[in-house]
């Protein structure tokens, strides 16, 4: 309990203040964001590559997505490392959109190998196709939070 | 009806407590150095400022390591959530005009 008032005008400042802090920690966010483009990079080349790569596959493609992915991890370590503020909001989106990619990306590709749509003689791309529809959540949550940021 | 000021918490008058405070509440965590840039104190003010929320109970101080360096995490406990929403409709309260009318 104080006895001193701030006034009117103080108090409006303050309120602004807080408004500015909010968004310095939304722009924090934005680290996370980062992760899981990254992530999204790297689904996105492999199926690029392995879409494009003939059925037997070949060395290129078979270091190609070791590459990719060995980039795309060490990437998401060093923005992770740097990570120095991030909100409640924010943590859970990406937690969530992690959880939620990975358990579209099991549904579609069970689906997929399910209804032979990826198979043996059937054309490469559609384990594009495959990826492309599984990795949804990625991009809905990277949508969600780079919105966030002021 | 009590007047707002009643509800302000004496602890986040002071402008850089309450900027850090304000900073906390929007964070789940926050680095020790990213307060400190975004708040634009020095290394020693936000210390001494973090002592005193600390010993108040209204922050929490964690440190850990990330590879070898050292990492000064900070966070709002529930009471100093608490105490900082007060505070806030206090303010708002005031700067809505909703103090008690003076009286005739």
């Amino acid at each position: 309990m104080t006895e001193t008032q701030p006034s009117r005008e103080d108090a409006v400042a303050a309120l602004a203040e807080v408004g500015i802090r909010a968004s310095q920690v939304r722009q924090a966010d934005s680290q996370l964001c980062w992760m899981l483009a990254a992530l999204l990079a790297a689904d996105l080349g492999v199926a690029v590559l392995l879409s494009l790569s003939p059925h037997r596959g070949s060395t290129f493609a078979g270091v190609g997505v070791l590459a990719m992915l060995v980039a795309a991890v060490a990437f998401a370590v060093i923005v992770g490392i740097r990570i120095r503020g991030y909100s409640r909001l924010g943590i859970r989106l990406y937690f969530g959109t992690l959880i939620a990619f990975n358990l579209c990306n099991a549904l579609v590709t069970s689906l997929s190998i399910g209804s032979r749509f990826w198979a043996q003689g059937q054309p490469t791309y559609h384990f594009g196709i495959t990826e492309a529809v599984g990795m949804v959540p990625l991009v809905v949550g990277i949508w969600l939070l780079s919105r966030r940021r002021d | 009806m009590s007047h707002p000021r009643h509800e302000l918490d004496d602890l986040l008058g002071h402008p850089v407590r309450f900027s850090v405070v304000a900073l906390l509440a929007a964070a789940e965590h926050a680095d020790f150095g990213f307060v400190r840039d975004n708040v634009e104190v020095t290394d020693s003010v936000l210390s001494k400022q973090m002592s005193a929320l600390e010993q108040a109970g209204y922050v929490k101080v964690k440190k850990g390591f990330v590879g070898k360096r050292p990492r000064t995490w900070l966070s709002l406990t529930k009471e100093g959530r608490r105490r900082f929403a007060r505070h806030m409709n206090a303010l708002q309260e005031i700067a809505a005009g909703n103090n008690l009318p003076v009286a005739s």
